[in-house]
């Protein structure tokens, strides 16, 4: 049976006087991936910020495992979610391995050393996402590739049940992009992480999710499995794009090769 | 990893000591009255002890150092919190202030109440005593203003903290001298020289007032150092590490107020050194705040005590405010550091 995981009721999140969206309910369900998609400004990440706590809502409530997260200690929150943001930064002096071990932070009782436990959790992180090679490097050193996955070993480490990524593709090479969606869909598969993503490559969101929300205006559109998204009025509606969809051959997931924009409407 | 980092930290601590105590044994030695090192050994260890040597140590030359090391200690820590929370490492202290707001409190409470309090000749120490609370007043005051000019959407915008600093600095500076302009010619004088940072008056009452305030804060913010690496990553990453970033801001920043204002109330408004303190430790020991701050605390002692030798000997027998010397040592160093992030 599947279950819910993280409900959002009647969330409004204002950024100063901007409303960002207003009294939107969602749910995730455990041991899914979910990807939100929309165009720019249409209010995903806000939606990813707000559900992570990282954003204070000014109405609502967010529930984790159905409890009320204001209720929740921060630190108990983060040893059961963990975001990777959307522009991570960390000193240039930093080594990579200290880095990612300070995603340990909410499970260690100890500041000055880490456990064997963190130890070995610090090691699957990087093991996953193969950074185990530049362990001793500083973040000056890394590609842009190589930052992402540190990062997400970071997340990694807090060891988490549900992991929540903020556009983690973004200013990747193909390559990489594929790679850490790999690594995403890896530790869905293997180790049954819900995951809840923003992605702006639909091609993307619909091969790697089993559930995708579309976003306008700070509305949801609509949600549900990526064959009834990825179709020509939702995209249509969401995109304002014509778009062009077959199923790739290869993996039955939905795909659209070509689109045009359509007129402007109001 | 770490065996390295704390070698170089073991090494680094012990250079900095032995440089502190060279610059104590110049600062004791020399002056208008020159000692051997013998003469103060002897002094110290109460051998055949004579009038004029402890006049010279005990109520002129010690108090002094003691001072010119805790305020640097002070202000080295106090930089090192103030670059860790604000991610900018050209804020400082005075930059933010804090300085200035309990510099302009403490210039209100000479212009009411030292004066009566000085006149009933007993309770003088108790206004010395007092001094540091209320600069630790006019330090919050500053910054409770300057938190409520940067705190937007619910957290403290950095930037903005950086922008309404120098603004709230300028303005109670000019208080402080609207202020002194008041008083009467002896009492200005005497502000003045206070304000641009000096410790010749330094006495044993001074340093009583001092002692508690870094007793207690200085071990808070120890404790909360480690905190200081996590803060250098961007406010997402820190939140979702389930670091309550507001509340733990405010413990250090408080705490930093605090050290600064107890600094401030004795010596005035010492500059560049909670600048340039936490760069040259950073240099020395790498970028991980528990072993930052206590090399910065060292710097600061050291940077203190040497100026102030400089301040006493350069026009001797006339002083200079030590922290003027600080400002003509610190002034080229800051434009450099300005021109390296620039490049």
């Amino acid at each position: 049976m599947v279950t819910t995981v993280i409900r959002a009721e009647r969330l409004t999140t204002k950024y100063e006087k901007f409303t960002v969206f207003s009294e939107l309910s969602t749910s995730i369900k455990k041991g899914q991936i979910t990807t939100i998609i929309g165009p720019n400004g249409c209010g995903k990440s806000t939606l990813l910020k707000t559900i992570s706590r990282i954003l204070k809502q000014q109405s609502g409530e967010v529930f984790l495992q159905e409890q009320d997260m204001k209720g929740i200690s921060t630190k108990a929150i983060a040893k059961q979610l963990a975001l990777l943001s959307q522009n991570p930064e960390a000193p240039l002096q930093l080594k990579v391995e200290e880095l990612i071990s300070y995603g340990r932070f909410p499970h260690r009782k100890n500041v000055g050393t880490l456990s064997s436990k963190d130890m070995e959790v610090i090691e699957w992180a990087m093991d996953i996402t193969k950074t185990t090679a530049f362990r001793n490097r500083e973040i000056a050193q890394l590609s842009g590739g190589q930052r992402q996955k540190v990062w997400l070993a970071m997340a990694l480490a807090q060891e988490t049940s549900i992991l929540l990524l903020d556009e983690p593709t973004t200013y990747l090479d193909l390559a990489h992009q594929l790679e850490v969606l790999q690594i995403v869909e890896r530790l869905n598969k293997e180790h049954h992480c819900t995951i809840v993503m923003v992605l702006h490559d639909i091609n993307h969101a619909a091969r790697f999710s089993d559930e995708l929300i579309a976003m306008k205006n700070g509305e949801i559109i609509t949600a549900g499995p990526p064959e009834k998204i990825i179709a020509k009025n939702v995209l249509k509606e969401v995109f304002n794009i014509d778009a062009r969809i077959m199923v790739d051959p290869e993996n039955g997931s939905p795909v659209c090769f070509g689109y045009d924009a359509l007129p402007e409407r109001e | 990893m770490h065996k390295q980092n704390r070698s170089r930290f073991f090494i680094t601590m012990s250079a900095l000591i032995g440089a502190i105590l060279f610059a104590i044994y110049i600062h004791i030695t020399n002056g208008t009255f020159d000692m051997s090192v013998k003469d103060i050994f002897t002094t110290l260890l109460r051998m055949n002890p004579t009038n004029d040597f402890d006049l010279v140590i005990f109520e002129f030359r010690l108090p002094r150092i003691v001072i010119a090391a805790l305020v640097g200690l002070g202000l080295g820590i106090a930089g090192t919190v103030v670059q860790g929370i604000t991610r900018n490492g050209l804020a400082d202290p005075g930059i933010l202030g804090i300085n200035a707001g309990a510099g302009a409190s403490i210039v209100i409470f000479m212009f009411f109440f030292q004066m009566e309090l000085a006149v009933s000749g007993s309770s003088n120490w108790l206004s010395i005593i007092i001094m540091p609370i209320f600069g630790f007043l006019g330090g919050l005051i500053a910054a409770i203003l300057i938190y409520i000019f940067s705190w937007t959407n619910g957290k403290l915008d950095t930037q903005r903290l950086i922008l309404s600093g120098i603004a709230i600095s300028t303005g109670f500076g000019a208080l402080s001298l609207y202020i002194s302009l008041k008083m009467r010619e002896s009492d200005f004088e005497m502000a003045t020289v206070w304000m641009s940072g000096s410790i010749y008056n330094a006495n044993w009452i001074f340093i009583l007032a001092m002692i508690p305030w870094l007793l207690i804060l200085v071990p808070i913010i120890y404790r909360k150092a480690y905190l200081l690496d996590y803060f250098q990553l961007e406010e997402s990453s820190i939140k979702s590490l389930g670091i309550q970033v507001e509340k733990e801001k405010a413990i250090l920043l408080l705490s930093s107020i605090g050290v600064i204002s107890a600094c401030v109330s004795v010596s005035g408004s010492i500059g560049f050194i909670g600048l340039i303190a936490p760069h040259i430790a950073k240099q020395l020991v790498g970028i991980h705040h528990r072993y930052v701050l206590p090399a910065s605390a060292a710097i600061g002692m050291f940077l203190v005590i040497f100026s102030d030798y400089l301040a006493k000997t350069i026009f001797a027998p006339a002083e200079i405010p030590v922290g003027i010397i600080v400002a003509i040592l610190g002034v080229p160093y800051f434009l450099y550091l300005l021109m390296k992030t620039k490049a």
